[in-house]
């Protein structure tokens, strides 16, 4: 027993040691900065790997754009590094993936994750390492928690439903479509739960009769119940929110079933290239709302804005996506803020990304074009979008501030 | 139109759930192995069928003999490499070895094509045949007279042949089998191997349906445990059966109860299962070990 | 006088092994590394938990995450809503989780082998669901997030991961005590008989269903111990993340290849798994997504393969030991 005890307490010194190498090469502060290290946080294995590789293609894209033309010229044209990692689809291997990743002091940011489950666990460590992170997950929980060190530019998931609401009142009164009683079906996950709550306060508030409002499980195995049941309450139109999986058997189903109503989806699952690359050419006129949209109004009027995604598209063979092109922009902001401040301290990149708005530049992609965090670290100038799927691609057309296309009806 | 529907419904997923679980039947039967790297197996005869149409094109449904013959090989190499050695090592070490092999495949997967979705083009995925105001969509209905064909042939497979009959007397008891003359390792070799290929027909008919991607497998994995102790481990017709029955009862819960709370109406119908009926609603299975 | 050598030696290294541990802190290079120390500590602590009835009594369970949510949830919600310490709720969790115990073993325990663990995989996805389903207590799939009031013991909340590594250390050796106590118990090796021979040890007069029963709803409470501090550690839960099946099999897993019906196997077990996980993220997770997770999938099967008695039988050659420890499931 004692040797089995003495080889235990070597094998926890060794693997200590070995994982705690990477972190002991500090205070080199005082020599000229040639590097400067930007943390990249999203799943790459697991459940939600898709949406990370779309971040982690639009991070490198960024550091590419940002390295090739000259660095940093604060820090006399310093090289952004991305310091990729896989914080897993595990809430507990983020959350040490995250302190492993921090116990490098030169950090000067984290730009991800793309999932709420995800961020959420990992914010009290941004914290004590005051390191600040630029999330894309639209959970109401991340910036009401009181922490200093989290920004979310993008739009929050209450707005969602509240845009897609707004978006058929439009409708309705454009086209006189006479649509009243609409069914909401949302996946059992943070972000379906808070999208879903979004639409059915402003529906109901809006005189609309929601007839449907029904969770499912995430992953299931047939929508054929789910649209039995829509079908069956006669709802005009309906708000799927859904991912990938599930979003492809609910529109198949209802294709199978023979039911047509107006299909107002959720993000997430109907915007993405998979999606498009399912339907063929069913897909053109399908409607969602979008947290971002590669072809919203302050990118497509800016041709030099308007060059990123058609970079990502090139590089990456399919349109820069609703994750892809806020986490391009998150690189950006950083940049922006040490190009401001000259410092890689952590702490005043912080107070600078607090401060400033950004505008007309590649770190303000999020519509309107304009970014400005709020105290909580909420960007109060954004707000969704609604796209339609027109030749093999979504694009914006509501509201109409942003709208680069016209909607189609048939 | 509500029953009706329900019942089709039911009926169309109880199909696709009896072909995952046919598999799973066999390699338990022969092997009293409980696989949880089914879900894998399907993962990787979807990938199979998807790569195969990407090569040749034409209707997916024509690719199952390929499909077959490249998961034969896949399944005689697995249990060459990774099973064998396993072999009579006792249940825990073949319900951790098929854990591992399933996060490995996974994995693999996902490092050789990425986490994307992939599907295939094909004009059946939304066709559907009325019936008044009951609709069957067109690929389940594939899939559920599909799992009826695959039933019936492994049936008589393992009635008429020789091989399936020494399969037989293996998963009757492996000791007498071997004294008989048959050796229980090959038996083995061709359940697994078999058990293998029935994961890649149901790949081959749920491409149409679901996207093509690494975790696909786990959306059925445990659905098809609760089948396969439904219709009684190792009970190739149970399984058909307690597919259909999951699916009405999931279907059922659905449209009466709550959406969500289809899995809980599985599960509950499983629990209530195994404490009344352990040998499973068919019999036939092992009887308590 | 070698026996009386033999024993101060012995002392010796004990002592020496606690002032290494207590002292590691000190000397840890980072709050990481401390954090990984503290998921060794709370993953072996689950893994010893898990050991009493998925070792010694050989019955397979697959929803020991269920028992750790269900502490998790109880001294969160109680916390959350009344304010009440998690020192004290532990208490309440280690009750919900005998109850819960008790549910699900009643009826599982007439089932053997392969189906018993498949009712516990039916069990826990019961749980899960209804997490899930009732949103209103618990927050469903939203999970519940515990803001920082700043550190306190009462609250379970510091600054560093220093207090965690202690408190950790603590659970982890009291469980490794009851576990020792337990192994040493009438019940305990009724428990052994049972997994020998059902049948004979009836014949003895054993009652085996309420054996199997005690040691499981004792396995569940020391489980449900876990839960609370690994909560207020991670400061976020939701039922994905914590009742989940995956979790319940990285629990068994971490047991197994340690080595299962033995004191340290779990320990062992969660010092090879927990920093192997941690090694491959780091090595492999910026490369093509997968890679690490791949691996990791690979060496459970090498263990298995290779050494399916566990890791710790590499010491008994040592010790000369009887190899009776295989873990057999009838």
């Amino acid at each position: 027993m004692k040797k089995l005890l003495s080889l235990l307490i070597v094998l926890i010194m060794l693997s200590s040691l070995f994982v705690g190498c990477g972190s002991e090469q500090t205070g080199e502060e005082a020599e000229e900065v040639t590097v400067v290290k930007i943390a990249f946080m999203n799943p790459l294995s697991g459940n939600n790997a898709d949406a990370g590789q779309q971040d982690l293609n639009a991070a490198e894209l960024a550091v590419k754009h940002i390295n090739e033309s000259g660095g940093i010229a604060a820090l006399n044209g310093a090289l952004i590094e991305l310091v990729v990692t896989d914080t897993t689809s595990d809430p507990t291997q983020a959350q040490s993936v995250a302190q492993r990743v921090l116990s490098d002091e030169d950090i000067v940011g984290i730009v991800g994750t793309g999932i709420s489950g995800l961020t959420l666990p990992i914010l009290p460590i941004a914290e004590k390492n005051e390191v600040a992170m630029i999330t894309n997950s639209i959970s109401n929980d991340i910036t009401s928690q009181g922490y200093r060190y989290v920004f979310e530019p993008v739009p929050k998931g209450n707005m969602f439903g509240e845009t897609q609401v707004d978006f058929l009142k439009a409708l309705n009164e454009e086209f006189n479509l006479g649509i009243k009683k609409v069914a909401i079906v949302y996946e059992n996950s943070a972000y379906g739960v808070s999208t879903a709550e979004g639409t059915k306060a402003r529906a109901e508030s809006a005189g609309l009769e929601v007839v449907v409002n029904q969770s499912y499980p995430q992953g299931f195995t047939d929508a054929s119940s789910l649209v039995t049941t829509v079908k069956q309450s006669g709802a005009q139109a309906i708000f799927p929110v859904a991912y990938t999986t599930d979003a492809k058997l609910i529109i198949n189903t209802m294709k199978s079933m023979d039911y047509n109503p107006l299909i107002i989806g959720g993000g997430a699952g109907f915007l993405w290239p998979a999606m498009g690359e399912e339907l063929g050419d069913n897909i053109n006129g399908l409607l969602s709302v979008a947290s971002w949209n590669w072809d919203s109004k302050n990118i497509s009027s800016n041709p030099e804005l308007a060059k990123i995604p058609e970079d990502y598209e090139a590089e990456f063979g399919e349109f820069m996506t609703e994750h892809a092109g806020p986490t391009y922009s998150f690189v950006w902001m950083f940049k922006e803020a040490i190009e401001k401040t000259g410092s890689t301290d952590s702490v005043v990149i912080r107070d600078a990304l607090a401060e400033m708005t950004f505008e007309n530049t590649p770190a303000a992609l999020m519509q309107p074009g304009i970014t400005q965090f709020g105290d909580d670290g909420w960007n109060v100038k954004t707000h969704p979008v609604m796209i339609q799927w027109q030749d093999g691609k979504p694009r914006t057309i509501y509201p109409v501030s942003d709208a680069s296309s016209d909607i189609i009806v048939d | 139109m509500l029953l009706g529907q329900t019942i089709i419904n039911g009926l169309m997923i109880g199909g696709v759930y009896a072909l995952i679980a046919v598999g799973l039947t066999i390699i338990f039967g022969v092997m009293k192995i409980v696989n949880f790297a089914q879900g894998e197996f399907l993962m990787v005869g979807m990938y199979v069928t998807w790569l195969l149409y990407k090569a040749i094109g034409g209707s997916p449904y024509l690719l199952i003999p390929p499909v077959i013959v490249i998961m034969f090989i896949f399944g005689l190499l697995l249990y060459k490499i990774v099973v064998k050695p396993v072999v009579g090592k006792g249940d825990t070490a073949y319900i951790l070895l098929t854990v591992g092999l399933s996060i490995f495949l996974q994995n693999v997967v996902q490092l050789i094509w990425g986490a994307n979705y992939f599907s295939i083009e094909t004009t059946i995925k939304t066709e559907a045949i009325q019936m008044g105001d009951v609709s069957i969509q067109l690929p389940r209905l594939i899939a559920f007279i599909g799992a009826i064909i695959l039933v019936g042939g492994l049936h008589l497979f393992l009635k008429k042949t020789d091989i399936g009959k020494a399969m037989r007397a293996t998963a009757e008891n492996s000791q007498v089998a071997s004294l008989l003359g048959i050796n229980p390792s090959r038996s083995f070799a061709i359940a697994f191997a078999i058990g293998v290929v029935m994961a890649g027909m149901a790949g081959v008919l749920l491409t149409p349906m679901f996207y093509v991607y690494p975790r696909v497998g786990q959306l059925f994995g445990l659905t098809a445990f609760v089948v396969v102790v439904l219709g009684g481990l190792g009970n190739i017709t149970g399984a058909l059966f307690g597919g259909l029955i999951i699916g009405l009862v999931e279907a059922f819960t659905a449209s009466y109860v709550a959406l969500d709370l289809a899995p809980v109406g599985t599960f509950v119908v499983f629990l209530l299962v195994l404490l009344l009926k352990p040998e499973g609603i068919f019999g036939g299975g092992v009887r308590k070990t | 006088m070698t026996d009386f050598k033999e024993l101060i030696k012995k002392q010796k290294y004990s002592v020496f092994i606690v002032i290494l541990f207590l002292l590691f802190p000190l000397i840890s290079p980072s709050d990481y590394i401390t954090h990984v120390m503290v998921l060794i500590f709370l993953f072996a602590a689950m893994a010893t938990a898990w050991n009493v009835i998925g070792g010694y009594g050989a019955q397979v369970s697959w929803c020991h995450a269920t028992f750790f949510a269900i502490g998790a949830y109880t001294s969160f919600l109680l916390f959350l809503r009344f304010n009440i310490s998690p020192i004290i709720s532990i208490f309440a969790a280690m009750i919900m989780s005998f109850i819960l115990a008790m549910i699900v073993g009643y009826p599982s325990f007439r089932l053997r082998g392969v189906y018993f663990s498949l009712a516990t995989i039916a069990f826990a996805e019961i749980v899960k669901t209804l997490l899930l389903y009732f949103t209103d207590f618990t927050g469903g799939a939203n999970g519940l997030m515990l803001p920082y009031k700043g550190a306190s013991l009462m609250s379970l909340q510091f600054k560093t991961e220093i207090p965690y590594y202690y408190i950790s250390f603590v659970v982890l050796a009291l469980l490794i005590f009851v576990t020792w106590k337990f192994e040493k118990s009438k019940l305990g090796y009724f428990l052994k008989a049972i997994k020998e021979d059902e049948d004979a040890a009836e014949s003895l007069g054993i009652k085996a269903y309420k054996v199997k029963l005690t040691a499981f709803a004792l396995s569940a409470v020391m489980i449900s111990i876990v839960g609370p501090i690994y909560a207020f550690n991670i400061s976020y839960i939701d039922p994905i993340g914590i009742g989940h099946l995956d979790l319940s099999i990285k629990i068994g897993t971490i047991a197994i290849i340690g080595g299962v019906a033995t004191l340290w196997g779990p320990l062992l077990g969660a010092i090879i798994i927990i920093p192997l996980s941690e090694i491959t993220n780091a090595l492999l997770g910026s490369t093509r997504g997968g890679a690490s997770t791949a691996i990791y999938g690979l060496i459970l099967i090498l263990v298995i393969i290779f050494k399916p008695e566990g890791l710790i039988s590499l010491f008994d050659k040592f010790k000369g030991r009887k190899k009776d420890k295989k873990l057999k499931v009838r």
